[in-house]
């Protein structure tokens, strides 16, 4: 019986814990859930999408709640299944989240996204050359090469379409396939590491661990710049306008499209976004997008 | 050479041979420094408030999950063990052949990784809490429903037929006549599934569903090694605890003579955590709208195409061949460590390390070996091998531990060796134990495949995930029901496999070596 | 004449329970020692505490002098038991466990070596040769046997120890009388071949005061003391029924 009293202790301390924790877990009426897929590393989205969500919910007069994810395909089913109101989605899953939620609105882009580049990187070792020349993406065949995530435009789609048009297939990597880092970040330090000889990732993401110093230029270098696609963009629900009132869809583009340097906040945002504003995007910009997609077979 | 029971049990250690001469090639200085990173964040984690909260607050969600998805599937697992066991077809003259139909029925959610059924429900429901929980309820389910049964039929029938001879009804014979009997394994396979429970639930947050698997997840893809490592402690540590906790309700259990009080007791602890749990989660919104309208069933001549489209050949052996290498290295590491450092301070150092091996996400160790190894099959086997060795490892000592140590004694006592003595004395003893829960866990092996298929772009697993990216629904069904296909052969090999070992009646294995002493 | 096993006021209790009470003696090359004494009374316990399988809680245990946790492997494997479960691993074949008694003398390695039956076993041989066992037995596993067949696989195990004394904890308690016979004489009896000289020093425990020919002293044990302790001739009826009382 003693035993059992202590047991008793043991899971009257467990629930302690459990229960200690237990904070602002109100279930509001109606909030505006934002999201993006997870491009970055998760601190980073954290601050960036915070600061967002509160400057929303002050300009909409609406609460706004920011629901991270760690998975690219997971947030475009969330937005399917309206789990999800406003995503910031890169170019591939948008036009997937899109295509599978009809009536669904591209809002708007950053001035970078209107020309987005990927980069080809390679390790130094592996003495790959310079390429200028895209056919000469040849010289990747029998290499160890990586992509980030399966479905990043910038990590993968478009750097794929670029490789088959040079007449590389996944196939004719070493060991039978690429491969799949699941991230930027990890894209660079398998490069880096020397894992994968060469891989391709997001310019963006590629030159601001350059400037954070979290790249060693002696051992990493750009090979190849990809020319330039649309990429990331906000996609929002076609229901917005009943659930928050008429017109604020209209308005939410508004908003974020006022953003400017002028305003500390907006400021900060747009410097975590990496951009100088965001600008109008429309759903057309994105049918080459689209036909890549299907072409490697991301969109069917 | 002689095939014997201990050396079955060893053996799968050659494994090791073509993992280790296809890395040894492969490993490579480059990765050096960032492993170097890795290991001395162990020792300095991140105690930042931002951090700690996510991970507290990631842990209390992963545990909320497992805990709900836990106590779902324990309850479904008795009742459909009731109903597919033998006493139940006597009991309430219900015709045999529904026994065989429901069995197979069972094995069919069985044969599916609770990632797999995760990555699937997220396809149907969205994000919300039920798919996580579903994901683990599910597989769960129907594998306490397989042990609970064989559990059932194993008790001595005639014990049970006094009863009905008395004239108790049915469900008075359930009561008293079985869950005296069943309780004390509820209670020791209930406490253990609970540990699979939050390594699944930890799983599941790696590919996105919520808990501390995200956030471990996402700091090891931004290389954020000290992060990493808090959430590392953080779960060895509520892993320790409950293993602790598990240890002493089992030690409690021994007592025996108040089921009755155990028995509530238990139902209301599990329901107070239960509330807290579901309060947790923000409360599990029941009608979350079912969105499978939003796919497109797929047709049976895009199913042909797709079938043309997939290599599955190639895939199949692929998986095979990660599995049978991982299960070797699971298998055979163990007795050989054990048998090196025999002294007790070796033996809790091995312990310890096996702990931190099994509470690792097996996607992480393998993003981890590939810093510094060159991609390929070996690296995903390793992977996976290195995983389940820190169950394999933990379950051999439970059971040598709780086995008479006299034996290696008196070869100590002899001028025997430490190390030999643990190989005859203690070893030997347990090697038939160990090796059907082998067979076992290869059962296991196979179907986590499914988590480890991006090292390198291989196997069944990878092409899952490229598949549900790309939203194309024939294929993932194609895989699916391979991969079914796969674990159903598989049992059944190793079903009669084990047979043919023990030279009797295929006996349904005891997963739990708890049990089958 | 040497001391070979040395016991000096040894006394084992746990709890309040004594298994052992003072006991002190010595063993002598060449004595071959009956141990008697009722079930209970401490006989299993002496030749546990003699082998170094249980500490005493008082005194101590000498082997040629030399404190018991203090051997060399070497050593301890000189101090040979047959055990009354015999302590065979069913898990390996009849030649395995022959093997095993070579342990004291082997590494880890051979050891392993063993498990996968990659040892030579021309020694194993030998050894079943002394314990009069047929060599077609080799390879069978310990269950297939009968009980006296198992006891001399353990006996082959001991001869392959090569131990100077072997401690028997009721070798013939469940053997019928004839095997008994047979069994008592391997281990009294001199037996030499080009691989194994067995040992001229045993202690044996019996549980009945019957075959006693060929030892040279008997110890009577009674809840745990020496009851009494003299050479096989001054051995009487008398002796026997008090200690059997």
């Amino acid at each position: 019986m003693k035993n059992l009293f202590k047991t008793r202790y043991f899971v009257l301390i467990f629930l302690l814990i459990l229960s200690i924790f237990e904070a602002n877990k109100i279930s509001a009426k109606d909030k505006l859930i934002i999201s993006a897929i997870p491009d970055q590393n998760p601190e980073h989205l954290n601050r960036m999408y915070k600061i967002l969500a509160s400057e929303l919910a002050d300009q909409l007069k609406v609460s706004v709640q920011y629901k991270p994810l760690t998975n690219y395909p997971a947030a475009v089913t969330a937005f399917r299944t309206k789990s999800l109101d406003l995503v910031w989605f890169g170019g591939l899953t948008g036009t997937q989240a899109r295509l599978q939620s009809p009536g669904s609105k591209v809002i708007a882009q950053r001035d970078i996204d209107e020309q987005f580049h990927s980069v080809f990187i390679a390790n130094k070792k592996s003495n790959l050359p310079i390429i200028n020349d895209p056919n000469d993406l040849k010289i990747l065949k029998g290499r160890r090469f990586t992509y980030g995530s399966e479905s990043s435009t910038s990590g993968r789609l478009m750097p794929q379409y670029y490789l088959q048009k040079a007449g590389v297939e996944n196939h004719h990597f070493k060991r039978g396939n690429a491969g799949f880092s699941g991230s930027h970040d990890s894209t660079i330090a398998l490069v880096q590491s020397g894992s994968y000889e060469a891989g391709a990732l997001n310019e963006q993401v590629w030159k601001q661990r350059l400037s954070e110093g979290k790249v060693n230029p002696k051992n990493v270098i750009v090979i190849w710049r990809t020319p330039s696609y649309v990429d990331y963009h906000w996609l929002s629900q076609p229901n917005l306008d009943e659930r928050f009132g008429k017109g604020f869809t209209a308005k939410l583009k508004d908003v974020l499209l006022s953003f400017n340097k002028s305003n500390p906040r907006q400021k900060e945002i747009l410097e975590l976004f990496g951009a100088e504003s965001f600008i109008p995007a429309y759903d057309y910009q994105y049918l080459d997008i689209e036909q890549i997609g299907r072409k490697i077979g991301k969109i069917r | 050479m002689i095939l014997n029971k201990p050396v079955l049990c060893i053996l799968p250690i050659l494994a090791i041979v073509p993992i280790a001469s296809n890395v040894f090639y492969d490993i490579h200085p480059g990765g050096i420094n960032l492993l170097y990173n890795f290991f001395s964040s162990a020792l300095n984690p991140s105690f930042e408030s931002d951090v700690l909260y996510a991970v507290f607050n990631g842990l209390q969600d992963t545990i909320s999950i497992a805990l709900i998805g836990w106590s779902v599937s324990l309850f479904f697992g008795i009742s459909l063990a009731l109903i597919t066991s033998d006493i139940f077809y006597i009991l309430f003259k219900v015709p045999y052949s529904i026994k065989k139909f429901l069995k197979i029925l069972l094995s069919i959610p069985r044969g599916i990784h609770e990632l797999v059924w995760g990555l699937l429900l997220l396809q149907i429901l969205g994000l919300t809490s039920w798919v996580a929980i579903l994901a683990l309820a599910i597989p769960y389910s129907c594998l306490n429903a397989r042990v609970f049964s064989d559990q059932i039929n194993a008790l001595d029938k005639a014990s049970l037929d006094s009863l009905i001879q008395i004239g108790s009804g049915p469900i008075q014979v359930i009561i008293t006549g079985l869950w005296p009997k069943i309780f004390p394994v509820l209670v020791s396979y209930g406490g253990y599934r609970l540990e699979c429970a939050i390594r699944g639930a930890t799983l599941l947050g790696v590919f996105g569903l919520g808990g501390i698997g995200t956030e471990l997840q996402l700091s090891t893809q931004s290389l954020q090694f000290r992060e990493v490592w808090t959430s590392i402690w953080v779960l060895v540590i509520s892993i320790f605890c409950l293993e602790k906790i598990i240890e002493r309700i089992k030690d409690i259990n021994k007592i025996q003579k108040n089921i009755k009080h155990f028995s509530v007791i238990g139902l209301i602890i599990i329901s107070i955590l239960l509330v807290i749990s579901v309060i947790r989660l923000g409360g599990l919104n029941i009608n979350t709208s079912i969105n499978i309208n939003s796919i497109t069933l797929p047709s049976v001549k895009s199913l042909l195409i797709a079938i043309n489209n997939i290599d599955l050949v190639k895939l199949i052996s692929q998986t095979l061949f990660i599995s049978l290498l991982a299960t070797g290295i699971a298998v055979g590491i163990p007795p050989i460590m054990s048998m090196l450092f025999p002294t007790s301070i070796g033996q809790d150092v091995i312990a310890k390390i096996y702990m931190i091996c099994r509470t690792l996400p097996s996607p992480l160790i393998a993003l981890l070996l590939l810093l510094f190894i060159y991609p390929s099959l070996s690296v995903a086997s390793l992977a996976i091998g290195i995983q389940n060795m820190g169950v394999l490892g933990r379950i051999l000592k439970e059971n040598i531990d709780r086995n008479d140590k006299f034996i290696a004694i008196a070869f100590e006592k002899s001028g025997a060796s430490k190390s030999s003595s643990w190989l005859y004395g203690k070893f030997c003893q347990q090697s038939n134990s160990y090796l059907a829960y082998s067979l076992y866990r290869f059962d296991i092996i196979l179907k986590e495949t499914a988590a480890i298929g991006v090292v390198g772009g291989a196997g069944l697993g990878w092409k899952l995930q490229e598949s549900l990216s790309s939203f194309a629904w024939e294929e993932v069904l194609i895989i699916v029901a391979t991969f079914i296909s796969l674990t159903m052969i598989g049992e059944s090999l190793s079903g009669s496999l084990e047979a043919s070992l023990n030279n009797k009646k295929m006996q349904s294995f005891n997963p739990t070596p708890n049990v089958s002493n | 004449m040497t001391t070979l096993l040395d016991l000096r006021s040894v006394s084992l209790s746990s709890g309040s329970n004594h298994r052992l009470k003072d006991i002190t003696l010595s063993i002598q090359q060449g004595e071959k020692v009956a141990l008697l004494g009722q079930s209970g009374s401490g006989k299993t316990t002496l030749i546990k505490v003699a082998n170094g399988t249980l500490k005493p809680t008082i005194g101590k245990v000498l082997w040629k002098g030399i404190e018991l946790n203090k051997l060399k492997r070497r050593q301890k494997s000189e101090i040979g038991t047959l055990w009354q479960d015999l302590k065979l691993i069913k898990e390996l074949t009849v030649c395995q466990n022959v093997n095993a008694g070579a342990l004291g003398r082997k590494n880890a390695l051979w050891a392993l070596r063993n498990i996968f039956g990659l040892i030579d076993n021309e020694n194993c041989r030998k050894c079943l040769q002394v314990a009069c066992l047929e060599e077609i037995l080799m390879n069978k596993s310990i269950s297939s046997l009968s009980g006296g067949q198992q006891q001399r696989v353990a006996i082959a195990r001991l001869v392959h120890q090569q131990p100077k004394i072997i401690l028997a904890d009721e070798p013939l308690s469940s053997l019928d009388p004839q095997i008994a016979n047979d069994i008592l004489n391997l281990l009294l009896t001199k037996r030499k071949n080009s691989f194994y000289t067995s040992p001229n020093t045993c202690v044996v425990s019996l549980h009945r005061p019957d075959l006693l020919e060929g030892f040279t002293r008997v110890i009577g044990l009674k809840s745990g003391e020496i009851f009494f302790d003299i050479p096989i001739g001054n051995l009487n009826k008398t002796n026997i029924n008090k200690l059997y009382l």
